[in-house]
């Protein structure tokens, strides 16, 4: 299944610029997994911040934050949009 | 602060002056002279005065809130023009407040501005906050937008919290107590980039932004976004809201923290 993950902030640059990715991934695949993936496309500390449950990046699954679903467990279906969003502190 | 000896016309009617600048807004369904003489009676404190603070200050100026705070240690610098659009190549080399000041008494002379050269610090916070109606961030760091908030949630003052990150902005209001602190949103103090990146017209939208809710929380007007992130990714123009919960053990607003208070 595809998943369509868009990238914000720090987290767009640490995947050099790129707003969207797409990975491909088995069915049936969480969160969790998305993250083990993304980690083949660029080191990121705030992403192993995420897995150990110590990040401020917000994540949403199709606009819904997965606090409200099941965390890092939510499951994924093929075509969803997963969004990494980390606070930012220009002015 | 403005005592009955005050230069500034009475706080419970409009002069004719008055009515004719805000004419547009008091035509507002819903605004009319009741909210137009609550933001003239209103005091609020910008922290920061670049980007953001820009756009804040001409907006609450414009609008007639009636005393403003501009609190920012810094000088004007040539880099800063692409963005805070309440300097002049001219004001480069001149403390932010002082420069400020000088631009919004042009704008509206009706109203007080108060420039404050320092930096927000856990030492002058209280002072800076106590005689202000709410507080808007408009800070360019992690770290004094934190003690900005502890200082909100301990005083009880509303903040309204904005940042800005290239293409990006963010929008919160926090409602002490109430509503999730800074401190709920981002329970981990991320790391501070040494210079961020900044697009003017971003700044501009999230300060502006700022100012209308700033503007609603003092007339009393619509909701706010006290736990809603608001989102703003202007790479292709799209809004996210994310709901936002108070943390229970939030060291800043958490219940332990209240109960000990009480």
């Amino acid at each position: 299944m595809r998943t369509i993950v868009k990238t914000f902030a720090t987290l767009r640059e640490a995947f050099g610029g790129r707003g969207v990715l797409y990975l491909d991934l088995p069915d049936g695949s969480t969160i969790k997994d998305l993250l083990k993936a993304l980690r083949g496309c660029g080191s990121v500390d705030e992403l192993d911040d995420l897995v150990e449950g110590r990040s401020s990046v917000k994540v949403l699954v199709n606009g819904r934050e997965i606090t409200y679903l099941a965390g890092l467990e939510t499951r994924l279906r093929d075509g969803d949009v997963v969004a990494f969003i980390p606070p930012v502190a220009g002015g | 602060m403005s005592s009955p000896s005050s230069p500034r016309s009475p706080e419970d009617e409009l002069t004719q002056s008055e009515a004719e600048r805000y004419d547009r807004q008091l035509r507002i369904a819903g605004f009319g002279r009741g909210s137009q003489l609550k933001l003239k009676r209103a005091k609020v404190a910008v922290v920061g005065a670049g980007g953001l603070g820009s756009a804040v200050l001409l907006y609450l100026a414009a609008a007639g809130v009636g005393r403003i705070k501009v609190v920012d240690d810094g000088v004007v610098e040539l880099s800063n023009l692409n963005r805070q659009i309440l300097y002049t190549t001219e004001d480069i080399g001149r403390p932010k407040p002082e420069a400020a000041s000088r631009r919004l008494r042009e704008l509206n002379p009706e109203i007080e501005i108060e420039p404050l050269q320092e930096k927000l610090t856990d030492e002058n916070a209280e002072d800076l906050l106590k005689d202000v109606d709410l507080a808007i961030d408009c800070l360019d760091n992690f770290e004094t937008r934190f003690i900005l908030n502890r200082a909100c949630v301990s005083n009880s003052k509303p903040l309204v919290h904005g940042a800005v990150y290239g293409l990006e902005g963010r929008l919160m209001t926090i409602i002490p107590r109430r509503s999730p602190c800074l401190a709920c949103l981002i329970p981990r103090k991320p790391k501070e980039a040494a210079v961020v990146p900044v697009l003017g017209s971003l700044a501009g939208l999230v300060g502006a932004l700022e100012a209308l809710e700033a503007v609603k929380l003092l007339a009393g007007l619509g909701s706010s976004t006290a736990g809603r992130l608001l989102v703003i990714d202007g790479y292709d123009l799209s809004f996210y809201w994310i709901d936002v919960r108070r943390d229970p053990s939030c060291p800043i607003c958490g219940e332990k923290w209240w109960i000990e208070e009480r």
